[in-house]
């Protein structure tokens, strides 16, 4: 009996996270509607907010040209540099997330399979090392991707004109420097309606939270009391 | 509060008796200059003859007698300067002229070396520059014109000018002027808004919002004067006038003209303000009529990229960076310097180019005047190289109108070369996709993509997949599975294992002991026997192999040394045992024993 609990447990977690997924509520975001989104904050000049819908927009379609190429004409109208990344931030986000991680379960499989046939059926042994070998390969650049998607949970956009960066959650002195609208910036701790943000230079400062949009926006709340 | 008539008639002669009587010590002065405000009216009407004596001396000018004009004064001011230690005094007499007959009259000059002055008085009354609701308001100067154009209002409390560096212009050229308002200082409460312009077929540009105010002295009168910086345009060919209209708000005497001697003779709004002389009215004051000729732009020699820019031009260009990569966006700037109407220079600045993806431009505009007259307007244009190497941005041109030539000129900015790296990826090297099909670049709105069709599916959530905990669960539960596979094909395995070494030992000791009976037998085939199966099951649990597969030559194959030779040397008595029947003596069992219990020790761990 207690030999089957694992499985049993393992089961009821893979049926509850594919049923999860399955029943995803049809409403919510998609890449054009937020690509339609940032081109009217663009022709509305307001780069920010902008910028802000370009890159959620690029979070689920990253081959759109259409999205890469108003993201830096909106990020050069704006006086930004365009954005730089490196050859593996490149390579790694140019794939569909969605349809990476599923393939990286997919490889995650194979993988783990094709390892426990080969104890199994050791007469197979080297095709099953080749199964093995590609199931990791898989995996692998599912996980480069999702490396290089992680500083995205932490990035956020500056939604006002000129957005200033102090050196401490309080707004009693005038700030010297300020940050231009649209630039993106990594969010740390908050404290009293300021965050603590890294700009792409280096420099950190607090900026008053209302100036900034976070690039994944807060989960929706469940309704209490709802059926 | 009036001022008794009687009064009145008491000062008038004692200030004339003051006047005759320096009349001596005129030679004394330094200079002696008349002029006559305005030097035409009509009958009712006074103007205004001043007299401005200059020097150390003691004034003493002489009223003239002119048949047909009547001279009286109403004022005189004095001011003392010190310059260098030198006492200067300055005298200004105002004298009220009234015809009493139409006519050209000439007034002889206050010195004999004076030029004479001129007065024309026309039949009949005519309207004065200022204009109100209800007509001249009661009591005013008549107006005047001066020297420089600056014609004041019939009370001489105000003017309207234009200034204009220029009274022949082309359709769509802006000239800037200036548009004054002069206030004499006590005379006007208010300015009531901006200058208007009065021709619907000009259109004033950028107004400065803000006017320039400063002190001047128009006819020996203190006024301000606010200066309003535009530019001026004419929108169609023709001949026209322009006048520039202001409303304010003056102070008018309140008495009737028979009482206002007294402020004639004080002629000083403190004592008109003191004696609550006056009442505020709302009027507006036009300015004098100014002459424009508008010519249409020649339709020779125009060249096909004209967009209507008239003016002074100067064009050049540069880019972000003189290096980039393929498929990386550039900047290219074409700056216009000059002067003119800057809001009809437009460039599309680079166009379609095999070399470059453009698009459309964003225009930037410096000024280096408050209307924006002089100034720099910059067009930014986002590049991208399509292919790597040595590329030229091809010189830009631009064409404008220039007034002082007359003709149509083209600038010419120089070819720029920018050095493009290959794309680190090969999709870099290929030239971007177009836009989405059926669509083209918004230029309305810089360049950008156009809108796409909805209709995709929606997820509820930005955050990565890989980062949902709902998603997390279906490899947490993958890797659960997989492992705990794993673990229970290696308990089982083991299991196997441990049940197949139990077998053995238990077949090796049934073996050891039927070794022992039959030594103690002296049954050498028997004994031989039992050696030989306990060396392959002891051999077969090294090397993993099955009993029955191990044989001499398996033996001389993975074996060296003293135990190969003895375990050999089993299987061949083993076999001599069997077939021939050989004896062994006792010892010989016990050096055998020994050798299949070796072998044993070296199998089992210590």
């Amino acid at each position: 009996m207690m030999r089957r609990a694992p499985w049993a447990m393992a089961a009821a977690l893979a049926l509850v996270g594919f049923l999860s997924h399955a029943q995803q509520a049809p409403a919510g975001y998609s890449a054009s509607s937020l690509y339609n989104t940032a081109n009217a904050y663009a022709r509305a000049n307001q780069p920010g907010l902008a910028v802000l819908n370009y890159e959620r927009a690029l979070l689920l379609e990253p081959n759109d040209p259409d999205i890469a190429a108003n993201l830096r004409h909106v990020r050069l109208a704006s006086g930004l540099p365009p954005e730089s990344r490196t050859g593996f931030e490149r390579a790694a986000r140019s794939l569909n997330p969605r349809i990476l991680a599923w393939a990286g379960i997919a490889g995650l499989a194979l993988a783990g399979a094709a390892v426990l046939a080969r104890r199994a059926y050791p007469g197979h042994r080297r095709k099953l090392l080749a199964a093995a070998a590609a199931g990791f390969l898989v995996l692998g650049v599912a996980l480069a991707n999702a490396w290089a998607l992680w500083p995205a949970l932490h990035e956020a956009v500056v939604v006002a004109h000129a957005a200033p960066l102090r050196v401490s959650p309080v707004a009693l002195e005038e700030s010297k420097v300020s940050l231009p609208e649209a630039t993106i910036v990594r969010a740390g701790a908050e404290h009293d309606g300021f965050v603590l943000v890294q700009v792409p230079g280096g420099r950190t400062g607090w900026v008053p939270e209302a100036d900034l949009a976070a690039l994944l926006p807060k989960p929706r709340q469940p309704r209490l009391g709802g059926r | 509060m009036r001022m008794p008539s009687r009064l009145l008639h008491w000062m008038v002669p004692v200030v004339a008796l003051q006047m005759f009587a320096a009349g001596s010590a005129l030679g004394a002065l330094g200079s002696v200059d008349a002029t006559i405000e305005p030097q035409q009216i009509e009958m009712g009407e006074s103007a205004r003859l001043t007299i401005l004596t200059s020097g150390s001396g003691t004034l003493s000018p002489t009223l003239p007698v002119v048949a047909g004009l009547e001279f009286r004064v109403v004022g005189t001011s004095r001011q003392i300067q010190f310059i260098n230690g030198a006492t200067i005094e300055s005298t200004s007499t105002i004298i009220r002229v009234t015809p009493e007959e139409p006519g050209v009259f000439t007034i002889p000059g206050p010195t004999p070396k004076s030029p004479p002055l001129v007065l024309r008085v026309n039949p009949g009354n005519g309207a004065g520059s200022l204009s109100s609701p209800g007509g001249g308001p009661p009591g005013l100067l008549p107006g005047a014109t001066t020297a420089n154009g600056i014609r004041l209002t019939a009370d001489g409390s105000a003017f309207v000018r234009l200034e204009t560096p220029k009274h022949e212009i082309y359709v769509g050229e802006s000239v800037p002027v200036e548009i004054q308002v002069g206030m004499r200082d006590g005379f006007v409460a208010s300015i009531n808004g901006l200058p208007k312009l009065n021709n619907n077929d000009f259109t004033l540009n950028n107004l400065s919002r803000q006017p320039e105010r400063a002190q001047r002295v128009i006819d020996r009168n203190p006024f301000t004067v606010y200066t309003w910086h535009s530019n001026l345009a004419a929108v169609k060919p023709g001949t026209y006038k322009l006048t520039f209209e202001a409303p304010l708000t003056v102070k008018i005497r309140a008495r009737p003209k028979s009482d206002s001697m007294l402020d004639d003779l004080l002629g000083d709004p403190f004592m008109q303000n003191f004696f609550a002389a006056t009442i505020p009215k709302e009027v507006t004051v036009v300015s004098p009529e100014a002459g424009f000729t508008v010519l249409p732009l020649p339709t020779e020699g125009k060249p096909r990229d004209f967009d209507g820019a008239v003016g002074s031009f100067k064009i050049s260009t540069d880019v972000s960076s003189a290096k980039t990569t393929a498929g990386d966006p550039l900047t290219l700037r074409l700056h216009v310097n000059g002067a003119g109407n800057f809001d009809r220079v437009e460039s599309t600045v680079l166009g379609a180019d095999g070399q470059w993806k453009t698009y459309a431009p964003k225009a930037v505009f410096k000024p280096a005047d408050p209307t924006g007259f002089r100034g720099e307007k910059i067009f930014e244009q986002p590049l991208i190289a399509t292919q790597p190497g040595i590329r030229t941005v091809p010189p830009l041109s631009f064409s404008y109108f220039d007034p002082s030539t007359r003709r149509y000129e083209t600038a010419h900015s120089s070819p720029l070369n920018v050095t493009v790296a290959p794309a680190p990826d090969s999709t870099a090297n290929e030239p971007p996709p177009p836009a989405t099909a059926g669509t083209q670049a918004d230029a309305a709105h810089g360049g950008l993509q156009p809108d796409h069709a909805a209709g995709e599916a929606r997820v509820d959530s930005l955050v990565p997949l890989y980062f949902q905990p709902r998603f997390l669960s279906v490899p947490g539960a993958l890797a659960l599975l997989f492992v705990g596979a794993w673990a229970a094909l290696r308990r089982r395995e083991i299991d196997r294992q441990h049940a197949r070494e139990r077998a053995r030992s238990q077949t090796i000791r049934e073996l050891l002991t039927r070794m022992a009976a039959a030594a103690a037998a002296g049954d050498a085939a028997l004994f031989f026997n039992a050696a030989h199966s306990v060396l392959r099951q002891a051999l077969s649990a090294r090397w993993q192999v099955e009993p029955e597969h191990i044989g001499s030559a398996e033996v001389e194959a993975r074996l060296e040394g003293a135990d190969r030779s003895g375990i050999l040397e089993i299987f061949a008595l083993a076999d001599e045992a069997n077939y021939s029947g050989h004896l062994l003596r006792a010892t010989d069992f016990e050096r055998w024993t020994e050798i299949v219990r070796q072998q044993l020790a070296d199998e089992t761990p210590a």
